[in-house]
C-alpha cells in the first residue's frame, strides 16, 4: 500500500491530487510563496481597477477573489512550512527532472520558429527531435515515425477541419491545388 | 412529440449516429491510454470542431465523454495504471483479479456495469433535468452567485487534498477569467496596459495547456514504464453474478448520479466514493477489497459512468458544469451561439433531448466496443509513450492555436502548460480552475446584478438571502463545506462523539 502512495504523488486527478498529506516535496514552500507574492501584486492590482468605489464596480469581483487567492495562500504557505521535507525526493529527479527541462525548451523553441518557419518544418523538427531524445530507437524509425504521424496529422486537420496553420516557407497552398488538379485531371 | 422526435434525431440521422460511434470508440482508446484523458481531448476538439454545426461537434464530444469514462477501466486493470483519473479506484481490485488470470471477467463485469451506471445517469437526467429547469426559473441572480461559489469549494473539499489549496486554485480561475476589459463598463482588469492582454485570455488556450501539456510533460517522468501483457478470456459476464451485485449497483449509481450533478465534481471523486460505499456496505465479499473484490469493480465502474448523465443536469439547467468535461461543453456551446441554463431549456428543448438520445446512443456503443476488439484494444495501449507524448503536445499546440488563429494563444497555454504542471505536483487541484474560468463571467454578472438590485445595500442583499429559502439553503451548504474543514469541526465531531460514548 506504500508504494501505491508513492505511485500516486504526482497529482493524477482532482480526486487524488500530488502531494504528500504530511510531508512536503521539494520546492513547495518556494511555489507556496510565490503564488502568495503574485497573489498579493495582483490584490494591488485589483484595487487599481475601481478602489473601493461601489459593491458593483468592475474591482469588486477582482478584489475580492484576489484577497481569498491571498488569505487561501498565506494559510498554504504556513502549513507547508510547518512540514518537514520528504528527503527521499529532489528537485532535479523528481519534481523537474532534466528531461522535462529540455521538453520545455523545445516547446518553447517551436512557439518561437512556428511563425516564420511554419507549420510543416517546425513540427517536423519537434517530433524527429522530441522522438529520437524519448526513444533509444534507429534514426530510420524516427524519420518514418515522424513523417508518418505528421502527414496523419496535416490530412486529418486540414482537410477534415480546415484548420488553417502557418503555413511559413512550404508553399502549400499551391501542394494542394496541383493535387487538386491532378485528381480532377484524372477523373476527367 | 417534438421532443421525441428531437431524442430520436442521433437515430435518423446517419453521420450523427456516425459521429457518436466514431467518438465512443476513440473515447474507449482516449481513455485507455494512460497520459490521453478525456478532458484533455475535449478541450483539444472544440478549438478543431468550432467551424463545424452544434450537432455533429456535440454528438463526436459526448461519444468520447461516454467511452473516455469507461476506457480508463481497461489499463487499470491490465496494467495497474488507471488510464484516466475516473479508473483509479478500478485499479484496487481489477488488476488482482487481471494477475489472478481472470482479466477477462473483470473487463467483462466493468464495461456492463459501466453500461447499466451510464443508463441510470441518463434516465436521471431525462426525467430530472425539466423539472430542475423549472425550477431554475425561480433563481436569482445571487443562487447563482452561490451556486457557482459552491462548485468551486466542492471540488476541494470531497477530494482527498487540501481545501486551501482548492479555493486558489478556484479563485485563481475567477482571477483569470476577470482578465480583459470588463464587458459592462470597458474598464481594463488585469491588463497591466499591455494591449494583447485587452482582449482576455482564451479559456481554450488556459484548458489545453492545464489538462493537455502539463499532463504530457508529467508523463515524462514515466517513459521507461514496461507494459505487462495479459491473456484474456471469457468476457461476457453471467446473468447469475450480474443479479447478485444489482443491488449494489443501484446504490453505486445513485451516488454516482448525485456526485456528477453537484457542480464541479466528476466521475473521478464518484468512483472513490463508490469504492468507499462499497467497502462499508458489503458485509461479505468473496474475497477481500484489494485482493480482486469484484464488488470493488462494480461500485466505481457504475458510479463513473452514472456521474456522466448527472453531470448534464446542472450544465443543461442551470449553465453551471457538473464537472470539468461539461464546462468545456459549455465553452462548446457558447462557442456555436448558445448559452446554456433555463432559457436553453424552453426556447430550444430539441437541444436538449438531442443530447440525450445522443448519449443513450454512446451508451450501447460503449457496451459493444467494450465487450469485442480486445485484441486490437492491447496493441493500441501498447502504443510507445516516447511517440505519444510528443504527438499531445503537438496537438496542443495545433489545438491552441486554430480557436482564433493566434499564436499569442500558443503562449498563453505553454504558459498555463508550465505551471499546471507544478500545480499537480504539489498538491493543488486543476479542476477548479477550470470551473472558475467558465464562472467568472456568471459570477460577475450575477453580483452586480444582485447588489444593483439591492441598491448597493449589503444588508438589503444579505437580508434577501436570509429571507429566500433557496438562497439560504445554499448559503448554508457553502458555509458548511467550508467549516468542515476547518479544525473547529473536529473537534466538534470529537466532542459529540466522546459524549455518545458515554
Amino acid at each position: 500500500m506504500q508504494d501505491q502512495d508513492y505511485d500516486n504523488h504526482d497529482g493524477t486527478s482532482d480526486a487524488t491530487p500530488g502531494g504528500y498529506p504530511d510531508r512536503r516535496r521539494p520546492g513547495e514552500l518556494a511555489f507556496a510563496g510565490v503564488l502568495l507574492a503574485a497573489s498579493l501584486y495582483l490584490l494591488y492590482s485589483a484595487y487599481g481597477i475601481a478602489g473601493f468605489e461601489a459593491l458593483s464596480s468592475p474591482g469588486a469581483v477582482p478584489m475580492a477573489t484576489t484577497v481569498v487567492m491571498v488569505i487561501s495562500a498565506l494559510v498554504v504557505v504556513v502549513r507547508t512550512a510547518r512540514l518537514h521535507t520528504f528527503a527521499k525526493e529532489t528537485i532535479s529527479g523528481s519534481i523537474l527532472p532534466r528531461i522535462v527541462i529540455i521538453f520545455t525548451g523545445l516547446l518553447i523553441a517551436y512557439g518561437v520558429l512556428l511563425k516564420p518557419l511554419g507549420f510543416l518544418p517546425t513540427s517536423a523538427l519537434f517530433l524527429v527531435a522530441s522522438i529520437r531524445l524519448l526513444s533509444d530507437r534507429s534514426w530510420g524509425f524516427v524519420f518514418a515515425v515522424s513523417a508518418g504521424s505528421l502527414l496523419c496529422i496535416w490530412l486529418i486537420f486540414r482537410i477534415v477541419f480546415t484548420v488553417l496553420m502557418p503555413v511559413g516557407i512550404v508553399p502549400e497552398a499551391e501542394i494542394i491545388q496541383f493535387f487538386r488538379a491532378f485528381v480532377h485531371n484524372g477523373a476527367a | 412529440m417534438d421532443s421525441l422526435l428531437a431524442f430520436f434525431t442521433v437515430f435518423t440521422q446517419p453521420n450523427l449516429l456516425l459521429l457518436v460511434g466514431i467518438g465512443t470508440f476513440a473515447g474507449v482508446y482516449i481513455g485507455a491510454i494512460p497520459g490521453l484523458s478525456v478532458t484533455m481531448a475535449v478541450s483539444i476538439l472544440i478549438s478543431f470542431t468550432f467551424s463545424w454545426d452544434v450537432y455533429p461537434a456535440i454528438s463526436l464530444m459526448i461519444g468520447i465523454y461516454m467511452g473516455g469514462v469507461y476506457g480508463g477501466a481497461r489499463t487499470a486493470i491490465l496494467l495497474n495504471i488507471p488510464g484516466a483519473p475516473s479508473a483509479i479506484a478500478t485499479a484496487m481490485d481489477g488488476y488482482p483479479l487481471a494477475q489472478r488470470g481472470e482479466a477477462g471477467t473483470a473487463i467483462g463485469i466493468t464495461t456492463v456495469m459501466s453500461f447499466f451506471g451510464g443508463f441510470i445517469g441518463i434516465a436521471v437526467l431525462a426525467v430530472a433535468a425539466p423539472f430542475v429547469s423549472d425550477f431554475a426559473l425561480k433563481f436569482q441572480p445571487r443562487d447563482y452567485m452561490l451556486l457557482a461559489v459552491l462548485g468551486i469549494l466542492l471540488v476541494g473539499s470531497l477530494s482527498t487534498g487540501s481545501l486551501a489549496k482548492g479555493i486558489f486554485a478556484g479563485a485563481f480561475g475567477i482571477a483569470v477569467g476577470t482578465v480583459g476589459m470588463d464587458p459592462l463598463t470597458f474598464t481594463e482588469r488585469f491588463t497591466f496596459d499591455i494591449p494583447l492582454m485587452r482582449s482576455g485570455i482564451s479559456f481554450i488556450a488556459v484548458m489545453i495547456g492545464m489538462f493537455g501539456v502539463s499532463e504530457a510533460l508529467l508523463q515524462l517522468h514515466h517513459i521507461g514504464l514496461p507494459a505487462i501483457r495479459q491473456k484474456i478470456t471469457r468476457i461476457v459476464p453471467s446473468w447469475g453474478t450480474l443479479r447478485k451485485h444489482l443491488p449494489l449497483s443501484l446504490q453505486t449509481s445513485a451516488i454516482g448520479v448525485m456526485i456528477g450533478a453537484l457542480p464541479g465534481t466528476g466521475g473521478d471523486i464518484a468512483a472513490l466514493m463508490a469504492y468507499d460505499h462499497a467497502k462499508r456496505v458489503t458485509k461479505n465479499p468473496e474475497r477481500p477489497f484489494g485482493k480482486g473484490a469484484i464488488e470493488g469493480l462494480v461500485a466505481p465502474e457504475t458510479a463513473n459512468n452514472a456521474a456522466v448523465g448527472g453531470a448534464f443536469i446542472p450544465m443543461m439547467t442551470l449553465g453551471i458544469p457538473g464537472d470539468a468535461v461539461t464546462a468545456i461543453m459549455i465553452g462548446a456551446l457558447f462557442i456555436h451561439g448558445l448559452n446554456p441554463g433555463p432559457m436553453l431549456m424552453i426556447d430550444k428543448p430539441d437541444m436538449f433531448w438531442f443530447i440525450v438520445g445522443a448519449l443513450v446512443m454512446a451508451n450501447f456503443f460503449m457496451l459493444l466496443f467494450g465487450l469485442t476488439g480486445i485484441r486490437l484494444f492491447v496493441k493500441i495501449v501498447e502504443m510507445p509513450r516516447a511517440v505519444l507524448i510528443p504527438l499531445i503536445l503537438l496537438l496542443s499546440i495545433v489545438g491552441a492555436y486554430a480557436v482564433n488563429n493566434s499564436i499569442t494563444d500558443v503562449y498563453w497555454m505553454l504558459g498555463f502548460g508550465f505551471f499546471g504542471y507544478f500545480m499537480r505536483h504539489y498538491g493543488y487541484p486543476l479542476g477548479p480552475v477550470i470551473l472558475g474560468v467558465i464562472l467568472s463571467r456568471l459570477l460577475d454578472d450575477n453580483w452586480r446584478r444582485a447588489i444593483i438590485s439591492e441598491r448597493e445595500d449589503l444588508g438589503r442583499f444579505s437580508w434577501g438571502i436570509l429571507s429566500s429559502p433557496l438562497s439560504l439553503t445554499l448559503f448554508v451548504a457553502v458555509v458548511l463545506i467550508f467549516v468542515s474543514q476547518t479544525p473547529v469541526w473536529s473537534r466538534a465531531k470529537s466532542v459529540l462523539g466522546r459524549r455518545q460514548g458515554q
